[in-house]
Protein backbone atom coordinates (compact mmCIF):
# COMPACT_ATOMS: atom_id res chain seq x y z
CA UNK A 1 0.00 0.00 0.00
CA UNK A 2 1.79 3.42 -1.20
CA UNK A 3 1.13 6.53 1.27
CA UNK A 4 1.10 9.85 -0.26
CA UNK A 5 5.19 10.24 1.10
CA UNK A 6 5.60 7.28 -1.14
CA UNK A 7 4.05 9.03 -4.07
CA UNK A 8 6.32 12.17 -3.11
CA UNK A 9 9.49 10.39 -3.43
CA UNK A 10 8.61 8.99 -6.45
CA UNK A 11 7.95 12.27 -8.06
CA UNK A 12 10.85 13.50 -6.43
CA UNK A 13 13.17 11.19 -7.82
CA UNK A 14 11.90 11.85 -11.44
CA UNK A 15 12.65 15.53 -11.31
CA UNK A 16 15.94 14.73 -9.98
CA UNK A 17 17.02 12.45 -12.76
CA UNK A 18 15.52 15.08 -15.38
CA UNK A 19 17.64 17.54 -13.94
CA UNK A 20 21.24 15.44 -14.15
CA UNK A 21 20.22 15.37 -17.91
CA UNK A 22 22.30 18.63 -19.53
CA UNK A 23 21.04 21.09 -21.29
CA UNK A 24 22.23 21.08 -25.05
CA UNK A 25 24.69 23.50 -25.71
CA UNK A 26 24.65 25.90 -28.70
CA UNK A 27 27.51 25.11 -31.04
CA UNK A 28 28.19 28.46 -31.36
CA UNK A 29 28.20 29.46 -27.63
CA UNK A 30 30.86 26.75 -26.75
CA UNK A 31 33.11 27.77 -29.92
CA UNK A 32 33.31 31.59 -28.13
CA UNK A 33 33.50 30.19 -24.47
CA UNK A 34 36.73 28.30 -26.07
CA UNK A 35 37.94 31.23 -28.35
CA UNK A 36 37.75 33.28 -25.07
CA UNK A 37 39.68 30.75 -22.97
CA UNK A 38 42.20 30.26 -25.48
CA UNK A 39 42.78 34.25 -25.44
CA UNK A 40 43.51 34.48 -22.26
CA UNK A 41 45.94 32.03 -22.30
CA UNK A 42 47.76 33.85 -24.57
CA UNK A 43 47.04 37.12 -21.85
CA UNK A 44 45.62 38.98 -24.42
CA UNK A 45 42.78 40.36 -22.21
CA UNK A 46 45.62 41.61 -19.59
CA UNK A 47 44.32 44.68 -20.37
CA UNK A 48 41.30 44.13 -18.74
CA UNK A 49 43.08 43.49 -15.08
CA UNK A 50 44.29 46.94 -15.18
CA UNK A 51 47.59 48.89 -16.51
CA UNK A 52 50.21 47.19 -13.75
CA UNK A 53 53.27 46.02 -14.90
CA UNK A 54 53.50 42.24 -14.81
CA UNK A 55 56.90 42.24 -14.62
CA UNK A 56 56.48 43.62 -11.36
CA UNK A 57 53.22 42.74 -10.33
CA UNK A 58 52.24 39.07 -10.30
CA UNK A 59 48.36 38.53 -8.95
CA UNK A 60 47.59 35.84 -6.36
CA UNK A 61 44.00 34.30 -6.21
CA UNK A 62 42.06 35.90 -3.44
CA UNK A 63 39.11 34.08 -2.76
CA UNK A 64 38.26 30.46 -2.26
CA UNK A 65 36.99 30.20 -5.97
CA UNK A 66 39.98 31.37 -7.11
CA UNK A 67 42.11 29.14 -5.22
CA UNK A 68 40.17 26.17 -6.16
CA UNK A 69 40.70 27.08 -10.08
CA UNK A 70 44.44 27.87 -9.44
CA UNK A 71 45.27 24.56 -10.15
CA UNK A 72 43.96 24.36 -13.43
CA UNK A 73 45.95 27.19 -14.76
CA UNK A 74 48.02 25.18 -17.07
CA UNK A 75 44.92 23.15 -18.46
CA UNK A 76 42.44 24.88 -21.24
CA UNK A 77 39.88 25.96 -19.04
CA UNK A 78 42.31 29.00 -18.09
CA UNK A 79 44.17 30.54 -15.40
CA UNK A 80 43.28 31.91 -12.35
CA UNK A 81 43.00 35.35 -12.64
CA UNK A 82 40.83 37.79 -10.58
CA UNK A 83 37.82 39.07 -12.57
CA UNK A 84 38.29 42.55 -13.71
CA UNK A 85 35.93 43.41 -11.06
CA UNK A 86 37.45 42.30 -7.69
CA UNK A 87 41.10 43.51 -9.85
CA UNK A 88 39.10 47.14 -9.90
CA UNK A 89 36.68 47.18 -6.92
CA UNK A 90 35.96 44.62 -3.91
CA UNK A 91 39.45 43.25 -4.78
CA UNK A 92 41.04 46.40 -3.75
CA UNK A 93 42.30 45.81 -0.66
CA UNK A 94 42.62 42.34 -0.58
CA UNK A 95 44.82 41.69 -3.60
CA UNK A 96 48.15 40.99 -2.75
CA UNK A 97 51.64 41.37 -5.37
CA UNK A 98 54.89 40.82 -4.90
CA UNK A 99 57.50 42.87 -6.81
CA UNK A 100 60.23 40.96 -8.69
CA UNK A 101 63.47 39.93 -6.65
CA UNK A 102 65.78 42.24 -8.18
CA UNK A 103 63.40 45.27 -7.51
CA UNK A 104 62.49 44.31 -4.02
CA UNK A 105 66.77 43.71 -3.00
CA UNK A 106 67.34 46.77 -4.74
CA UNK A 107 64.49 48.48 -2.08
CA UNK A 108 65.17 46.47 0.60
CA UNK A 109 69.03 47.44 0.63
CA UNK A 110 68.07 51.03 -0.19
CA UNK A 111 65.43 51.45 2.45
CA UNK A 112 68.34 49.56 5.18
CA UNK A 113 70.81 51.77 4.16
CA UNK A 114 68.88 54.80 4.60
CA UNK A 115 67.45 53.52 7.66
CA UNK A 116 70.61 53.33 9.56
CA UNK A 117 71.99 57.06 7.46
CA UNK A 118 68.95 58.81 9.05
CA UNK A 119 69.64 56.86 12.54
CA UNK A 120 73.31 57.69 12.53
CA UNK A 121 74.29 54.62 13.44
CA UNK A 122 76.40 54.41 10.12
CA UNK A 123 78.64 56.81 10.50
CA UNK A 124 78.58 57.55 14.52
CA UNK A 125 80.50 56.38 16.89
CA UNK A 126 78.56 54.78 19.97
CA UNK A 127 81.04 56.96 21.76
CA UNK A 128 79.14 60.38 19.86
CA UNK A 129 75.72 59.30 21.96
CA UNK A 130 74.99 61.63 24.72
CA UNK A 131 75.20 60.26 28.01
CA UNK A 132 77.33 57.02 26.39
CA UNK A 133 78.95 54.91 28.49
CA UNK A 134 82.62 54.89 27.15
CA UNK A 135 83.82 51.03 28.19
CA UNK A 136 87.02 49.86 28.22
CA UNK A 137 86.25 46.41 28.21
CA UNK A 138 88.42 43.32 27.76
CA UNK A 139 88.23 41.88 24.24
CA UNK A 140 86.92 38.63 25.64
CA UNK A 141 83.60 40.49 27.03
CA UNK A 142 83.23 42.10 23.70
CA UNK A 143 80.28 41.14 22.01
CA UNK A 144 79.67 41.68 17.91
CA UNK A 145 81.05 44.28 16.22
CA UNK A 146 79.67 47.70 18.96
CA UNK A 147 77.68 45.43 21.59
CA UNK A 148 79.89 45.55 24.68
CA UNK A 149 79.05 44.25 28.28
CA UNK A 150 79.15 47.19 30.33
CA UNK A 151 79.24 46.80 34.21
CA UNK A 152 76.68 47.56 36.60
CA UNK A 153 78.36 50.59 37.87
CA UNK A 154 78.18 52.11 34.79
CA UNK A 155 74.62 51.80 34.81
CA UNK A 156 74.89 53.30 38.02
CA UNK A 157 76.90 56.10 37.05
CA UNK A 158 74.18 56.34 33.95
CA UNK A 159 71.60 57.22 36.59
CA UNK A 160 73.07 59.32 38.81
CA UNK A 161 74.45 61.41 35.73
CA UNK A 162 70.97 62.14 33.91
CA UNK A 163 70.79 65.47 33.06
CA UNK A 164 69.00 68.18 35.07
CA UNK A 165 66.76 71.00 34.44
CA UNK A 166 68.47 73.87 34.92
CA UNK A 167 67.30 78.23 34.05
CA UNK A 168 69.76 79.98 32.72
CA UNK A 169 68.56 83.99 33.13
CA UNK A 170 69.89 87.28 30.92
CA UNK A 171 68.52 90.62 31.76
CA UNK A 172 69.23 92.55 28.34
CA UNK A 173 66.11 94.31 27.33
CA UNK A 174 67.73 95.69 24.67
CA UNK A 175 68.71 92.58 23.04
CA UNK A 176 67.53 91.71 19.75
CA UNK A 177 67.96 87.64 20.52
CA UNK A 178 69.67 86.17 22.87
CA UNK A 179 71.94 82.26 22.73
CA UNK A 180 73.08 80.77 25.87
CA UNK A 181 76.38 78.53 23.95
CA UNK A 182 78.41 76.28 26.62
CA UNK A 183 79.98 73.08 26.89
CA UNK A 184 76.16 71.71 27.53
CA UNK A 185 74.84 72.12 24.44
CA UNK A 186 78.60 71.64 22.57
CA UNK A 187 78.77 75.71 21.97
CA UNK A 188 76.17 75.45 19.41
CA UNK A 189 73.93 78.37 19.66
CA UNK A 190 71.29 77.56 17.68
CA UNK A 191 70.26 75.01 20.09
CA UNK A 192 69.59 76.88 23.16
CA UNK A 193 67.60 80.35 22.32
CA UNK A 194 66.71 82.13 25.04
CA UNK A 195 62.80 83.46 25.24
CA UNK A 196 62.15 87.10 26.27
CA UNK A 197 59.51 88.09 28.54
CA UNK A 198 57.92 90.70 26.96
CA UNK A 199 56.76 92.53 30.39
CA UNK A 200 60.40 92.41 32.12
CA UNK A 201 62.61 92.23 29.00
CA UNK A 202 64.28 89.70 30.83
CA UNK A 203 65.66 86.27 28.53
CA UNK A 204 65.76 82.73 29.96
CA UNK A 205 65.39 79.26 28.99
CA UNK A 206 65.36 75.94 30.57
CA UNK A 207 68.37 73.53 29.78
CA UNK A 208 69.69 70.38 30.01
CA UNK A 209 72.57 70.05 31.70
CA UNK A 210 74.77 66.55 33.57
CA UNK A 211 75.81 67.00 36.80
CA UNK A 212 78.63 68.42 37.04
CA UNK A 213 81.03 71.64 36.59
CA UNK A 214 80.15 73.26 33.52
CA UNK A 215 81.10 76.74 31.72
CA UNK A 216 79.01 78.50 29.10
CA UNK A 217 78.22 82.26 27.72
CA UNK A 218 75.41 84.39 26.41
CA UNK A 219 75.44 85.76 22.72
CA UNK A 220 73.65 88.48 22.56
CA UNK A 221 72.19 89.50 19.31
CA UNK A 222 74.47 86.47 17.93
CA UNK A 223 77.92 87.98 18.40
CA UNK A 224 77.97 89.59 21.84
CA UNK A 225 80.14 86.96 24.01
CA UNK A 226 78.26 88.25 27.62
CA UNK A 227 78.95 86.28 30.65
CA UNK A 228 76.19 85.19 33.45
CA UNK A 229 76.25 87.91 35.97
CA UNK A 230 74.98 85.83 38.37
CA UNK A 231 77.37 83.52 38.17
CA UNK A 232 80.90 82.72 39.06
CA UNK A 233 83.71 83.34 36.33
CA UNK A 234 86.20 81.70 35.07
CA UNK A 235 89.19 81.80 32.47
CA UNK A 236 89.69 79.81 29.75
CA UNK A 237 92.96 78.30 29.32
CA UNK A 238 92.67 76.58 25.85
CA UNK A 239 91.27 80.16 23.87
CA UNK A 240 91.87 82.89 27.09
CA UNK A 241 88.37 83.95 27.37
CA UNK A 242 86.82 84.44 30.42
CA UNK A 243 83.65 82.39 30.76
CA UNK A 244 80.96 82.05 33.17
CA UNK A 245 80.32 78.43 35.42
CA UNK A 246 77.67 76.60 36.45
CA UNK A 247 77.95 73.58 39.33
CA UNK A 248 74.92 71.23 38.97
CA UNK A 249 74.08 68.69 41.20
CA UNK A 250 71.84 65.56 40.86
CA UNK A 251 68.37 65.45 41.08
CA UNK B 1 47.91 52.25 -12.37
CA UNK B 2 47.48 52.50 -8.84
CA UNK B 3 50.68 50.26 -8.42
CA UNK B 4 52.66 52.47 -10.63
CA UNK B 5 51.64 55.53 -9.12
CA UNK B 6 52.86 53.37 -5.74
CA UNK B 7 55.98 52.23 -7.01
CA UNK B 8 56.88 56.00 -8.36
CA UNK B 9 56.18 57.12 -4.76
CA UNK B 10 58.02 54.46 -3.36
CA UNK B 11 60.75 55.37 -5.32
CA UNK B 12 60.72 59.02 -4.85
CA UNK B 13 60.31 58.53 -1.09
CA UNK B 14 63.39 56.57 -1.05
CA UNK B 15 65.62 58.90 -3.22
CA UNK B 16 64.76 61.53 -0.85
CA UNK B 17 65.87 59.43 2.28
CA UNK B 18 68.77 58.58 0.95
CA UNK B 19 69.57 62.16 -0.33
CA UNK B 20 68.52 63.46 3.46
CA UNK B 21 70.76 60.73 4.72
CA UNK B 22 74.39 61.55 3.33
CA UNK B 23 73.49 65.53 3.56
CA UNK B 24 73.13 64.43 7.79
CA UNK B 25 75.74 62.25 7.56
CA UNK B 26 77.92 64.86 5.87
CA UNK B 27 76.44 67.29 8.57
CA UNK B 28 77.70 64.91 11.69
CA UNK B 29 80.60 64.51 9.94
CA UNK B 30 81.68 68.09 10.04
CA UNK B 31 79.64 68.71 13.26
CA UNK B 32 78.86 72.40 12.08
CA UNK B 33 82.30 73.25 11.56
CA UNK B 34 83.75 75.39 8.28
CA UNK B 35 85.81 73.53 6.33
CA UNK B 36 89.23 74.59 7.42
CA UNK B 37 89.02 73.77 10.94
CA UNK B 38 86.96 70.61 10.25
CA UNK B 39 90.18 69.50 7.84
CA UNK B 40 92.83 70.85 10.81
CA UNK B 41 91.34 68.53 13.81
CA UNK B 42 90.11 65.38 11.08
CA UNK B 43 93.13 63.51 12.12
CA UNK B 44 92.93 63.99 16.41
CA UNK B 45 89.77 63.29 15.93
CA UNK B 46 89.68 59.92 13.96
CA UNK B 47 92.96 59.24 16.46
CA UNK B 48 90.90 59.72 19.51
CA UNK B 49 87.58 57.52 17.80
CA UNK B 50 90.22 55.21 17.14
CA UNK B 51 90.65 54.89 20.72
CA UNK B 52 87.17 55.12 21.86
CA UNK B 53 87.70 58.58 23.16
CA UNK B 54 84.17 60.58 23.18
CA UNK B 55 84.96 63.35 19.84
CA UNK B 56 81.77 64.77 20.66
CA UNK B 57 83.96 66.61 23.13
CA UNK B 58 86.75 67.40 20.51
CA UNK B 59 84.25 68.44 18.36
CA UNK B 60 82.89 71.17 21.20
CA UNK B 61 86.01 72.61 21.88
CA UNK B 62 86.66 73.23 18.34
CA UNK B 63 83.31 74.85 17.60
CA UNK B 64 84.02 76.76 21.57
CA UNK B 65 86.80 78.37 19.69
CA UNK B 66 84.98 78.97 16.12
CA UNK B 67 81.94 81.20 18.25
CA UNK B 68 84.59 83.08 19.54
CA UNK B 69 86.52 83.67 16.52
CA UNK B 70 90.00 81.58 17.28
CA UNK B 71 92.53 81.39 14.50
CA UNK B 72 92.52 77.76 13.20
CA UNK B 73 96.11 77.05 14.28
CA UNK B 74 94.98 77.42 17.98
CA UNK B 75 91.85 75.80 17.72
CA UNK B 76 93.38 72.43 16.48
CA UNK B 77 95.95 72.99 19.04
CA UNK B 78 93.39 73.31 21.74
CA UNK B 79 91.51 70.25 20.63
CA UNK B 80 94.66 68.19 20.72
CA UNK B 81 95.47 69.14 24.14
CA UNK B 82 92.54 68.10 25.55
CA UNK B 83 92.52 64.66 23.32
CA UNK B 84 95.72 64.75 25.24
CA UNK B 85 93.41 65.30 28.66
CA UNK B 86 90.89 63.12 27.36
CA UNK B 87 93.44 60.11 27.20
CA UNK B 88 95.15 60.43 30.46
CA UNK B 89 92.13 60.63 32.13
CA UNK B 90 90.45 57.60 30.26
CA UNK B 91 93.62 56.03 31.82
CA UNK B 92 93.69 57.23 35.14
CA UNK B 93 89.70 56.59 35.71
CA UNK B 94 89.95 52.76 34.14
CA UNK B 95 88.73 50.70 33.65
CA UNK B 96 85.20 52.31 32.82
CA UNK B 97 84.84 56.35 32.85
CA UNK B 98 81.71 57.56 31.46
CA UNK B 99 81.74 60.61 29.20
CA UNK B 100 80.47 62.98 31.98
CA UNK B 101 83.52 61.78 33.57
CA UNK B 102 86.09 61.69 31.53
CA UNK B 103 85.00 65.49 30.36
CA UNK B 104 85.33 66.56 34.21
CA UNK B 105 88.61 64.68 34.82
CA UNK B 106 90.06 66.80 31.51
CA UNK B 107 88.96 70.19 32.77
CA UNK B 108 90.97 68.67 36.22
CA UNK B 109 93.90 68.11 34.71
CA UNK B 110 93.79 71.49 32.86
CA UNK B 111 93.28 73.10 36.27
CA UNK B 112 96.85 71.21 37.45
CA UNK B 113 95.47 67.93 39.08
CA UNK B 114 97.45 64.39 38.26
CA UNK B 115 96.30 61.30 36.96
CA UNK B 116 96.98 59.87 40.22
CA UNK B 117 94.53 62.18 42.19
CA UNK B 118 92.34 61.08 39.56
CA UNK B 119 93.06 57.17 40.11
CA UNK B 120 92.89 57.56 43.68
CA UNK B 121 89.52 59.44 43.65
CA UNK B 122 88.11 56.47 41.28
CA UNK B 123 89.51 54.00 43.90
CA UNK B 124 87.80 55.92 46.82
CA UNK B 125 84.20 56.59 45.14
CA UNK B 126 83.45 53.14 44.32
CA UNK B 127 80.80 52.47 41.67
CA UNK B 128 79.71 56.22 42.39
CA UNK B 129 80.07 59.15 39.01
CA UNK B 130 83.31 61.34 39.96
CA UNK B 131 81.53 64.13 37.51
CA UNK B 132 80.42 65.87 40.49
CA UNK B 133 83.73 65.72 42.89
CA UNK B 134 85.81 66.33 39.70
CA UNK B 135 84.28 69.33 38.68
CA UNK B 136 84.10 70.95 42.53
CA UNK B 137 87.74 69.94 42.72
CA UNK B 138 88.53 72.05 39.60
CA UNK B 139 85.84 74.84 40.78
CA UNK B 140 87.85 74.49 44.42
CA UNK B 141 91.64 74.86 42.60
CA UNK B 142 89.72 78.05 40.47
CA UNK B 143 88.82 79.67 43.71
CA UNK B 144 92.37 79.74 44.82
CA UNK B 145 92.53 76.67 46.36
CA UNK B 146 96.52 74.35 46.34
CA UNK B 147 96.17 71.89 43.77
CA UNK B 148 97.47 69.55 46.44
CA UNK B 149 95.34 70.73 49.07
CA UNK B 150 92.45 70.10 47.29
CA UNK B 151 93.25 67.30 45.35
CA UNK B 152 93.78 65.58 48.94
CA UNK B 153 90.76 66.62 50.45
CA UNK B 154 88.44 65.84 48.05
CA UNK B 155 89.96 61.94 47.65
CA UNK B 156 89.33 61.79 51.68
CA UNK B 157 85.56 62.90 51.20
CA UNK B 158 85.28 60.59 49.17
CA UNK B 159 86.92 57.80 51.60
CA UNK B 160 84.45 58.93 54.30
CA UNK B 161 81.36 58.66 51.85
CA UNK B 162 80.73 61.65 50.60
CA UNK B 163 78.01 62.26 48.14
CA UNK B 164 77.55 64.68 44.91
CA UNK B 165 75.08 66.82 47.04
CA UNK B 166 78.36 67.50 50.13
CA UNK B 167 80.57 68.61 47.48
CA UNK B 168 78.11 70.91 45.51
CA UNK B 169 77.15 72.57 49.38
CA UNK B 170 80.97 72.53 49.92
CA UNK B 171 81.91 74.27 46.91
CA UNK B 172 78.87 76.97 47.46
CA UNK B 173 80.12 77.50 51.12
CA UNK B 174 83.49 78.66 50.19
CA UNK B 175 82.81 80.45 46.54
CA UNK B 176 80.47 82.58 49.47
CA UNK B 177 83.29 82.70 51.68
CA UNK B 178 85.86 83.94 49.28
CA UNK B 179 82.99 86.28 48.61
CA UNK B 180 82.92 87.84 51.41
CA UNK B 181 86.52 87.68 51.86
CA UNK B 182 87.85 84.98 53.31
CA UNK B 183 90.92 83.26 52.28
CA UNK B 184 90.04 80.34 49.92
CA UNK B 185 92.32 77.51 52.05
CA UNK B 186 90.63 78.61 55.44
CA UNK B 187 87.31 78.90 53.99
CA UNK B 188 87.80 74.90 53.13
CA UNK B 189 89.20 74.15 56.30
CA UNK B 190 85.98 76.02 58.14
CA UNK B 191 83.86 74.16 55.79
CA UNK B 192 85.17 70.67 56.08
CA UNK B 193 84.53 71.36 59.62
CA UNK B 194 81.02 71.25 58.92
CA UNK B 195 80.79 68.55 56.03
CA UNK B 196 82.64 65.79 57.60
CA UNK B 197 81.04 64.98 61.17
CA UNK B 198 77.88 64.20 58.98
CA UNK B 199 79.40 62.02 56.24
CA UNK B 200 78.65 57.80 56.60
CA UNK B 201 82.29 56.34 56.92
CA UNK B 202 83.59 59.20 59.63
CA UNK B 203 84.52 57.67 62.52
CA UNK B 204 81.44 58.02 64.95
CA UNK B 205 81.24 56.62 68.77
CA UNK B 206 77.98 55.26 69.93
CA UNK B 207 76.73 54.60 73.13
CA UNK B 208 78.61 51.44 73.59
CA UNK B 209 81.67 53.58 72.79
CA UNK B 210 82.58 51.14 69.61
CA UNK B 211 83.62 52.59 66.82
CA UNK B 212 80.56 52.41 64.10
CA UNK B 213 80.05 53.28 60.58
CA UNK B 214 77.03 53.01 58.39
CA UNK B 215 77.12 51.59 54.90
CA UNK B 216 77.36 53.89 52.22
CA UNK B 217 74.61 55.65 51.01
CA UNK B 218 73.55 55.86 47.64
CA UNK B 219 74.30 58.84 45.64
Amino acid sequence: MHDINDQADEMIGRIIDELKTLPPVPADATARVLARVDAARRGEDRVAYGSLNDDDVTFFPTSTEEMRAAPNAGSDAGRARPSPAKARGTGRFSRRFIISLPAAIGYALAATVAGFLIRGAVPRHPSERPGAQITNAPAGETLGARTMLVPAAASTRALQEAPVKVQLVLDAPRAKSVTVVGDFNAWDGSRTPLERDSSTGVWSVLVDVHPGRHIYAFLVDGKTWTLDPNAPRTKDLDYGTEQSVMMVGMR
Amino acid sequence: MRADLFMRWMRWTLSVAVLAAARAASGQASQGLDSATAAAIAPIVERARAEKLPVTALYAKAREGQVQRVPVARIEAAVRTLADRMRTANEALAPDASEQELHAAADAIKSGVGPETLRAMRQAGGDGSLAVPIGVLTQLIARGVPVERASMEVVSLLKKGAVARNFIALEESVRQDVLAGRRPDESLDLRLKGIVPNLPQSATTDATGLNASSPRRPR
